[in-house]
């Protein structure tokens, strides 16, 4: 008798124990897969803040040119900056329509006149962050508004750190939940068919014989649970990903990459397949013992 | 198959249920285990499918020594043995049909022979229709004569039966003891069987091992 068959049979004759498992394991994989969709999400805020300059000095409106060239000469002079580049009216406008090039209303009624012009300064020598600061904020008379990104990127960083931390408790802790309910369905399906398992091995079945389809029901609920979790989560993505897009503009914060779905979805298929095999496992030997 | 019982003793708790029990089965004898309730057949039965361990003595089966054989030779001589369990002990949620392949899958029958075994071991017992039922669904002689088509199936070298005539009216008690001789003429097959049925061992006229209170006398 084919194992698979077997396997299907038990699955059959107690098709509630068997949906709560495929359940369990789909959610435990709908929170890992959005979870990883998250992660890498908040990974493309983090790095689209990094790639930015690292303190942008917003100037007045009507400053004459030697004023600005002034202020860029003072810039200059101070030792560890790395780079310093002019963003004039013109040149704020055209970022402004590359960054919201999807929504036309936004770009329709903006012009140069109402954008400021700003310098953006990289620095090499972090401390100095904290002196342009210091310095440019006194001057209200040509600095229209200082970004210190230091600030967002830390608060950032502590962000993503908490939401990762708790993601991934949240995801062990769904994970573990998973873990034991394999574990006491299949103990329970074995109770249930320990007159079977005894008649089997009475009539000469090995060990292994009779722990099989257990073991690959365990498998079938891992991977099952792993597709559909995966396949759920990829759903809801596709359904929101415009407004959570829209949200976080002008980061991209879900890209249909499809490697990154691919390596995600292999990986899952993986773990659950692991998850499955290992929870059936330790079912299996706590209750055959006969 | 020799089946040789050493001395064996076998104890519950302070029961002494076999005591010094000695005795030789040669290949296709027919033996009777005759006895009163607790007399000791059952547990026979069950040392030498060795679902129970003796106490002390030796069991030979063959060249295996139970008392000493590891897991695989357990399986390899369960193998070997037919059974007609007293409770049937048919699987409740598979058809006849399914209780037959079973067996034979364990035993490892050539995969494309396996339906044609099936048929032939219905056909045999006279099961015909009722092999797509289950258990629950057929009347008691009818899963005497299931539980002896699974025994059979794998074309064992011992057929063990316990109390197989118990639960049958006298006509089918008859039919079920002329099978069994049957084959044990036919493919010289050990016939193990525990009865009360003194018509039945007196008609038949085969080795008799009868027990009182765990001995042989």
């Amino acid at each position: 008798m084919n194992p698979l068959k077997t396997t299907w049979h038990h699955i059959r004759r107690s098709p509630f124990q068997s949906l709560i498992a495929t359940i369990v394991m789909i959610l435990s994989f709908f929170f890992i897969s959005t979870f990883a969709i998250i992660n890498s999400g908040l990974s493309s805020v983090l790095s689209y803040f990094e790639t930015k300059p690292e303190i942008t000095l917003f100037l007045k409106d009507g400053l004459d040119k030697p004023t600005v060239e002034n202020i860029q000469k003072e810039l200059s002079s101070y030792s560890g900056i790395k780079e310093i580049t002019f963003i004039s009216k013109e040149k704020a406008l055209t970022i402004y329509k590359e960054q919201n090039k999807d929504n036309p209303l936004l770009t329709e009624m903006v012009t140069a006149s109402i954008l400021p012009a700003s310098f953006e300064i990289t620095v090499s020598e972090p401390q100095i962050l904290e002196e342009i600061y210091q310095n440019y904020s006194t001057k209200t008379n040509v600095i229209d508004e200082i970004i210190y990104q230091k600030d967002i990127i830390k608060s950032l960083l502590d962000w993503t750190s908490a939401t990762r931390k708790i993601g991934i408790a949240i995801v062990l802790i769904i994970s573990l939940i998973s873990f034991l309910t394999i574990i006491t369905i299949i103990g329970m399906k074995i109770t249930n068919r320990k007159d079977e398992i005894k008649t089997s091995r009475l009539l000469g079945a090995s060990n292994f014989y009779v722990k099989k389809p257990f073991l690959i029901e365990g498998v079938i609920y891992g991977l099952v649970g792993s597709i559909l979790g995966f396949f759920f989560s990829f759903i809801f993505v596709l359904i929101s990903q415009k407004s959570i897009n829209s949200f976080f503009q002008p980061v991209v914060f879900i890209d249909i990459n499809t490697n990154f779905y691919i390596l995600l979805l292999v990986a899952e298929i993986f773990i659950g397949t692991v998850l499955g095999f290992t929870a059936s496992w330790i079912g299996v030997k706590r209750y055959i013992k006969y | 198959m020799k089946i040789v019982f050493d001395k064996v003793n076998k104890n519950f708790g302070i029961v002494n249920a076999l005591k010094n029990i000695s005795f030789e089965i040669d290949q296709g004898e027919f033996v009777f285990l005759i006895g009163n309730s607790g007399a000791g057949k059952s547990t026979i039965l069950k040392l030498i499918l060795n679902q129970l361990k003796p106490t002390s003595g030796k069991i030979l089966l063959g060249d295996i020594d139970l008392s000493q054989g590891n897991k695989e030779d357990v399986n390899q001589t369960r193998r070997k043995i037919g059974v007609v369990f007293q409770d049937y002990q048919l699987i409740v949620d598979k058809t006849i049909e399914e209780n037959i392949a079973l067996i034979l899958d364990i035993v490892n029958y050539p995969k494309e022979k396996i339906q044609s075994r099936i048929d032939q071991v219905i056909k045999e017992v006279n099961l015909g229709t009722r092999r797509f039922l289950f258990p629950s669904q057929l009347a008691g002689g009818e899963l005497q004569r299931a539980a002896l088509a699974r025994a059979l199936a794998i074309e064992p070298e011992v057929i063990l039966a316990d109390e197989p005539t118990g639960n049958l009216d006298p006509e089918n008690s008859w039919n079920l003891v002329k099978l069994l001789k049957e084959i044990n003429q036919k493919n010289n097959t050990t016939i193990i069987m525990t009865t009360h049925n003194n018509d039945i061992i007196e008609s038949m006229g085969k080795k008799v091992i009868k027990l009182n209170e765990g001995e042989i006398i």
